[in-house]
């Protein structure tokens, strides 16, 4: 006999409301459904009555985590619409605060792993390491969480010698931690029996899913945004891709501690090699007509924005494809034979942000009542589909 | 494998003193370039509006109070602005009109104490720093 376990909107296990729907049998997950909207704030409409400028400070606050990933995936899209080349230095300090986001969201990630797993002292110690990059973070931008450092053509901060030294040192400090947390990690018994072999995601569906981040990486791919189409200054700097082939919620620990480890590695040729001159170019106020798509390899995954616009000062469309959004199908899949009491590390093993990634369509058949997520892609096959039998329209005028 | 291998570190931890401080008694120093609350300077302020133009919030107003005399009134929403400096950067005069303060304790109980107000005679550039930015579209 099988019975269907609601998961929120509210619950304590989530932070945010999503719901989940579980049909168990017995303790096994035979099937979860997702539902989406509890959180649609209307943001991509918003972004289309608000100037390039003002729409850089809407996007930060996309995500209160990874507020840089939004602003810098926008501001490189339009840099590019506008053909607006930022000067060097400017684009290695916008991408040395990518990194210090990076390691301040994994520590974070950390924190929550070892919280869902029971296992509360890793919690409170990787959240006081945290602080230390969040300090450097303050220190650089001026606020701890929405730095608010990109502009269109660069950054607004500069960077002088005194804190340069102030990041090397704290991220010293940051290693030496995060390799003691990759030591806890292998030799604590009881913390690697809870996570391993829990949320299982084979390499041949991880890529049918279209799972991203972490959670790809974890089960073997190794597929990062950074080395495949390298932005700005990715290309010049000397890192590996942390992969895990155990398919499992360890293997995501792994990811992101090995990860840690290679964004301090970043951080540090960054700011050594950090070039002299300018942080910003003046830009325009209007971008041409066109679009682009804009790629970024944030925390949680790869992020995409896809811009399009008009020939005035405001964006004619705006789409934001958050990365916990790619990873939901996933998530599916991961929580299928699976316990209940594995749903909440599961579901933290994502990483997931609710309010990023609201924007889904949710389709209602009026015939069966019965409800289903549709992806963009799908949506535009449709699209595709009933233009391709709608009638030519005769009299229709270009508006611009 | 190892049981407890995290205990030695715990054990430390009892020795230490706390990562966190005792705050209203005793105060972090705010970062140089943090920001603060957004204050104008009359005295030099040429009206272009770019700020109010910019602002992602909307939370600055710029009025006419007296045309023939230029005379505007700029209110500053405090309880709408979401600190982003933005303000600042589009100024265009040197030194700034707009600048931003390092106050970081400015909750009230009620929204409409935090608005500020500023009524004032619009500045003429001087001719040596007009150079850069004319007078972007003063207000009509």
């Amino acid at each position: 006999m099988s019975f269907q376990i609601p998961i929120g909107p509210q619950h304590p296990a989530l932070k945010e409301p999503i719901s989940l729907r579980m049909t168990v049998e017995g303790e096994v997950i035979t099937d979860a459904d997702i539902r989406l909207g509890y959180n649609h704030r209307g943001l991509e409409k918003l972004a289309e009555e608000r100037t390039w400028i003002q729409n850089i400070y809407l996007t930060e606050r996309i995500c209160g985590i990874c507020s840089h990933s939004h602003a810098t995936c926008y501001v490189q899209g339009v840099e590019k619409l506008m053909e607006l080349t930022p000067p060097r230095r400017g684009l290695y300090i916008r991408y040395l605060v990518s990194e210090l986001e990076r390691v301040h969201s994994h520590l974070l990630w950390l924190g929550v792993a070892g919280h869902e797993a029971g296992f509360d002292s890793f919690f409170m110690y990787t959240w006081r390491d945290r602080e230390i990059v969040m300090d450097l973070l303050e220190m650089i931008s001026g606020n701890r969480v929405h730095y608010a450092i990109n502009t269109l053509g660069g950054v607004r901060r500069d960077l002088d010698e005194g804190q340069k030294s102030k990041i090397l040192e704290g991220v010293a400090t940051l290693r030496k931690r995060s390799e003691y947390y990759f030591r806890i990690g292998a030799t604590e018994p009881s913390f690697v029996a809870r996570i391993a072999g829990v949320g299982m995601l084979s390499k041949e569906r991880a890529i049918a899913l279209c799972a991203v981040g972490p959670v790809l990486r974890a089960s073997g791919v190794a597929r990062d945004v950074r080395k495949e189409d390298p932005c700005a200054v990715y290309d010049e700097l000397d890192f590996n891709i942390g992969t895990a082939d155990s398919c499992d919620v360890l293997g995501r620990v792994v990811v992101r501690v090995k990860e840690l480890l290679e964004s301090y590695k970043m951080i540090e040729q960054m700011v050594k090699g950090l070039p002299d001159g300018d942080i910003v170019a003046k830009a325009p106020r209007k971008a041409k007509p066109g679009e682009t798509v804009s790629r970024y390899e944030a925390p949680r995954g790869e992020n995409i924005h896809y811009i399009q616009a008009n020939g005035s000062d405001k964006p004619e469309r705006l789409k934001v494809r958050a990365p916990t959004l790619a990873n939901y199908p996933a998530t599916v899949e991961m929580l299928r034979k699976g316990f209940i009491a594995d749903i909440p590390l599961i579901f933290a093993a994502i990483d997931p942000c609710i309010c990023c990634a609201e924007r889904t369509v949710t389709l209602v058949s009026a015939r069966s009542g019965e409800e289903s997520v549709v992806r963009m892609s799908d949506l535009r096959r449709r699209a595709l589909a009933r233009s391709g039998n709608a009638p030519v329209k005769g009299n229709a005028v270009w508006p611009f | 494998m190892r049981i407890a291998a995290f205990l030695p570190e715990l054990l430390r931890h009892l020795f230490k003193k706390p990562a966190t401080v005792d705050y209203p008694f005793q105060k972090l120093a705010v970062p140089k370039d943090f920001r603060g609350t957004p204050y104008l300077r009359p005295e030099l302020c040429i009206v272009c509006k770019a700020c109010e133009r910019d602002c992602p919030a909307e939370a600055i107003e710029i009025t006419d109070v007296d045309p023939a005399e230029k005379r505007f009134k700029m209110i500053i929403h405090n309880d709408r602005c979401i600190h982003c400096a933005q303000c600042v950067d589009s100024c265009p005069t040197t030194p700034k009109a707009m600048q931003i303060d390092s106050l970081y304790e400015i909750a009230t109980d009620d929204r409409h104490k935090l608005k500020a107000e500023w009524v004032f005679a619009r500045a003429v550039m001087k001719p040596k720093a007009s150079a850069p930015a004319a007078p972007a579209a003063p207000a009509a």
